[in-house]
């Protein structure tokens, strides 16, 4: 019974995303669902760390600022198309983890958080001035986008765009599901419940862990190279510690070790300042006691809202 | 029963020939009201506001018969790239908004820049100093700031007259516009035999540089060039005299004297240069540039900054754009009209005119380069710098 | 040689505040387990506050600065009761994103009553001495010592003083503390009282020597968790070392490897004693 109703409402739901576009008359907001999108993508990968390993990492925008830059230069200075560095993207943002992973996962806990915080430092401060690659602060302009004028879409339509980060949203979220309900992915949840106890058994955890860091550098990377090519700009600017805070915002509001969690939690992070434009200092308090109160309140996220909620009206049935 | 009618009928018609008349035009700032940036964008969104209601109050933009009163939508985009096409996307998507003001900073700047010939929309830049900006041939763009490197050459040229031969630079050079200016600086200063013996960076939220300033009293430089925000660059002025070092000092840092004397005493500033496009100071700003200082200052409190006439003077250049082109719906009659503009009356900042127009072929204004110094607590317009608007301008259209 | 003595001084001034930031950081993070990054923003704060009460209500230094402890006492005790407490048994994920959102609410509050440009308290203190070659202005000289008599009196408390020694109590065995009879509920109002305090003293100076803006806390509160992590956790000696190394290698960077990659070397330079030495080079293995 419980199998059927999550498959009803992931189908309503991937019908509610189709058909999101015809619906919105303000193109405004379908450029926040763009964007919003993206973010699915890359707090699916913090997900697979921070909610099922139970390891916070505050890095995750510094990898989709090495996928966005790998993506544009790779292209700019290979002349490769785009489809192709969407898809080396990732993996050279899979050697930045593995070189990062290495000593950070020797530490636990806060402390693990804090070298991923001084590793998006590296980063964004690499990104900054190093200009012969990255051209600094001024940024790369007229990132192509995956399709060329005369090709097959219009890409100056914001339509197209917006199901084609569908689709790659929704094949990274299946994988995601698929990753977790694998032997990997009941190993990584075993960690995070009792990280003693899985070396105790024979296995190691670390092999598992680095994995876990490795996957959710790569879904960041893809998800960064993604945005480049839609905003056809980017500067270090975008990809500091403070986006990597948006990364965990949104695993932890929608709901930390499930996969809907971050999809909702995506839309929240990118929807909720633009409801609190006004006075802005005032908005950064409300931000963060929003932030406050939903961990204190709800610390399982609205997914764990929505189920308490349902579990209470099916006891009231019965 | 007859007068009643003729009288509701005179009724409507002169309510209608007065709701005719006034109407309102929305024109929206995108800049940096909060954050390390919000020293340059909170001043010019402020600037575009008085400037507006000043228009207002002076009956508002006439085209035809209708008068247009202005009203401001101002965003925040924080400095950040993605904020910034956010609030560009929302003023022209959700408000309906044509004309985008302000602009301070150039990340940000650049990313809408990177979209906006394909909107409706015009859009005028100010602070922003990144050379790339203009250089793109975007129609629907314009920018009343200076490149730096026009201004960086035009520095290169003073100091080396000034015969020295080997200076040291601390900038801010993770930004492309102060890099920028250290390039066309050197330039000119290598043409008279000098050279740059060293080049250290210091960050926005750095305040402590002595460490770079400790290398550089070591390598014995004859002067010293700081070029960069002005919040650090303070402490820059204040830790060299505290080192010891007392070569001459030349900067490209902008701000008023209340904000170096926040940090510094007036005796450390002593002798300080600032080569920077004349912007706004007190001491040698026009009649315009002194009544908007008394204005700014009564209505903020506070003074206004030297860099915020740049959106001042937006405001004006968009009002007699519009007001030339008799309309406020075609948008690329009003980006026509900006190119063949000559420069308004009520504009603070001194600008240069390029064959008798405001905005050069790529949409660039000019304004004169000046040599201020710190003497006596005061910033004091010492001459002008050697600079040329119409060959800077040529070679700028030479750039891709 | 006087550039490296010189680079030297430098870093140590700045490595004072690192210090006191960490100490305020690690008598939280070790006695109660929370990463509390909302400190460098309290901290700032303090600075604020002073400030303001200076320039705005003429009042002298010294009194600004008690006031302002006193206040931020108030703030640090009011952060922990409302929103760390309630977080308490959850999972430490949690009291992590509480302090990642009370450093936005205390930003912000920042922002709203003191507005966006930096604010620098000011001194009479403008001389400046010089010993063969080396220069030293006199108020950095006095934060440095400001900060080893604050050191001083910390570790004076926790080794000598009643309530210090059952802080450590708490730390090393919660049980059986409370079997012993210490008030387990009121320890977390005392740490966190400490805390703040240290940190409004580091927020004055670096309001004084430096300048406070927008940013700038956060800035400091990353620097503080690496020196905790280079000097090893819960160790007051540990948070000395760790600072001050930090501090001077900075300045060592800046001074003769390159200014604009200087923080990345000062975080690489941590990243290898993780390496070698997990436990922080003063820590217990």
């Amino acid at each position: 019974m419980r199998v059927n109703r999550k498959a009803v409402l992931w189908t309503l739901a991937l019908v509610g995303f189709i058909l999101l576009p015809q619906v919105i008359t303000v193109k405004y907001y379908l450029h926040l669902s763009i964007l919003a999108l993206c973010w699915v993508i890359a707090a699916q990968g913090q997900n697979l760390i921070q909610g099922y390993t139970g390891y916070v990492s505050i890095v995750q925008a510094g990898f989709m600022g090495i996928g966005a830059y790998s993506s544009t230069l790779l292209g700019l200075h290979f002349d490769l198309p785009v489809w192709l560095t969407l898809l080396l993207a990732p993996c050279v943002t899979a050697i930045f983890a593995v070189i990062t992973g290495y000593p950070s996962l020797r530490v636990k806990g806060h402390y693990f958080a804090v070298v991923t915080l001084a590793f998006n430092l590296v980063i964004f401060i690499v990104l900054m001035n190093w200009h012969e690659l990255t051209q600094g602060e001024g940024g790369i302009t007229g990132i192509p986008s995956p399709g060329g004028e005369d090709g097959w879409f219009d890409w100056s339509d914001r339509q197209t765009y917006y199901y084609f980060v569908l689709i790659v949203a929704v094949l990274m979220t299946g994988l995601a599901a698929l990753i977790v309900r694998s032997r990997v992915g009941q190993i990584l949840i075993s960690v995070r419940q009792n990280e003693t106890l899985v070396g105790a058994i024979g296995i190691s955890a670390w092999k598992y862990k680095l994995f876990a860091f490795v996957a959710s550098a790569m879904y960041a990377g893809l998800a960064g190279a993604v945005y480049a090519h839609y905003q056809s700009f980017i500067n270090p600017e975008i990809f500091g510690v403070a986006q990597s805070l948006d990364a965990i915002l949104a695993v932890i509001v929608g709901g930390s070790g499930t996969i809907a969690g971050p999809v909702i939690g995506a839309f929240f992070v990118v929807f909720l300042p633009e409801y609190l434009r006004f006075a802005d200092s005032f908005r950064l308090i409300l931000y963060g006691l929003a932030l406050v109160l939903a961990t204190i309140f709800m610390p399982r996220g609205i997914v764990g809202l929505v189920d308490d909620a349902w579990r209470r009206i099916l006891a009231r049935r019965s | 029963m007859k007068l009643l009618a003729t009288l509701t009928a005179a009724i409507a018609l002169a309510s209608t020939a007065a709701f005719a008349a006034e109407k309102t035009l929305d024109i929206g700032v995108s800049d940096a009201l909060t954050g390390g940036a919000a020293v340059y964008g909170l001043p010019q969104a402020n600037a575009v506001k008085m400037a507006a209601q000043e228009i207002n109050a002076a009956g508002g933009i006439k085209v035809g018969q209708d008068n247009y009163m202005l009203n401001v939508i101002a965003y925040d985009d924080k400095a950040n790239p993605t904020e910034a096409s956010n609030s560009v996307r929302k003023l022209i998507d959700r408000d309906g908004v044509k004309f985008i003001l302000g602009f301070c900073c150039s990340g940000a700047t650049g990313a809408v820049a990177s979209f906006i010939e394909g909107e409706d929309a015009v859009m005028l830049v100010g602070n922003a100093a990144e050379r790339s900006i203009t250089t793109r041939e975007i129609p629907n763009l314009v920018r009343t700031r200076p490149p730096a490197d026009y201004t960086g050459a035009a520095a290169g040229t003073f100091v080396a007259e000034k015969g020295h031969k080997k200076v040291a630079v601390l900038g801010a050079l993770d930004v492309g516009f102060y890099a920028s200016y250290v390039d066309a600086f050197e330039k000119e200063l290598n043409k008279a035999g000098g050279e740059i013996i060293t080049r250290e960076s210091f960050g926005l939220k750095d305040r402590d540089m002595t460490p770079q300033l400790t290398k550089i009293r070591e390598l014995d430089p004859d002067a010293i060039l700081v070029v960069g925000y002005v919040e650090p660059a303070a402490f820059i002025y204040r830790q060299a005299v505290e080192l010891g070092i007392d070569v001459p000092r030349y900067g490209f840092t902008s701000g008023s004297e209340e904000q170096f004397l926040r940090v510094a005493t007036p005796e450390q500033m002593e002798g300080v240069w600032d080569l920077r496009p004349t912007e706004l100071t007190l001491l040698s700003a026009s009649e315009n540039g002194v009544a908007y200082h008394k204005n700014y200052s009564e209505k903020y409190g506070i003074a206004p900054s030297p860099s915020s006439p740049y959106a001042y003077d937006q405001t004006y250049a968009l009002k007699d754009a519009i007001e030339s082109a008799g309309t406020v719906d075609d948008v690329a009659a009003v980006a026509k009209a900006l190119r063949s503009l000559q420069v308004p009356d009520e504009v603070v900042m001194q600008y240069l005119p390029v064959q008798g127009k405001m905005f050069d072929v790529n949409g660039q204004a000019y304004t004169s380069n000046g040599a201020f110094q710190w003497q006596d607590g005061n910033w004091v317009f010492v001459q002008d710098l050697p600079s040329d608007a119409a060959a800077y301008s040529s070679y700028l259209s030479t750039i891709d | 040689m006087i550039e490296i003595l010189q680079q030297i001084i430098n870093g140590v001034a700045i490595g004072g505040v690192y210090v006191l930031i960490a100490l305020g950081l690690t008598t939280v993070f070790g006695i109660l387990g929370i990463a509390h990054f909302a400190h460098g923003s309290v901290s700032m704060f303090g600075g604020y506050l002073t400030f303001f009460l200076v320039v705005t209500w003429g009042l002298p230094l010294f009194a600004a600065i008690l006031i302002a402890i006193v206040v931020g006492l108030v703030l640090g005790v009011l952060i922990e009761l409302l929103a760390y407490r309630p977080v308490r048994h959850a999972s430490h994920i949690n009291a992590f994103i509480v302090a990642l959102g009370l450093t936005m609410m205390v930003e912000g509050l920042n922002l709203e009553f003191f507005g966006h440009e930096q604010v620098v308290i000011p001194t009479d203190l403008s001389r400046v001495f010089e010993i063969g070659g080396v220069t030293i202005p006199e108020l950095r000289l006095y934060v440095i010592i400001a900060a080893a008599v604050l050191i001083g009196a910390m570790t004076i408390f926790v080794e000598k003083t009643k309530t210090g020694q059952a802080i450590r109590a708490v730390a090393q065995n919660r049980d059986a503390a409370i079997l012993m009879g210490v008030n387990v509920n009121t320890i977390p109002i005392v740490v966190f009282s400490i805390s703040t305090a240290l940190g409004v003293c580091a927020g004055v100076m670096v309001g004084s020597l430096f300048a406070i803006a927008p940013g700038i806390g956060e800035g400091l509160v990353v620097k503080g968790f690496a020196v905790l992590i280079l000097g090893g956790l819960g160790s007051i000696p540990g948070a000395v070392v760790g600072g001050l190394v930090l501090g001077i290698t900075e300045a060592l960077a800046a001074g003769f490897i390159s200014s604009a990659y200087k923080d990345v070397i000062a975080f690489l330079a941590m990243i290898l004693v993780l390496l070698v030495r997990p436990q922080g080079l003063m820590g217990k293995a």
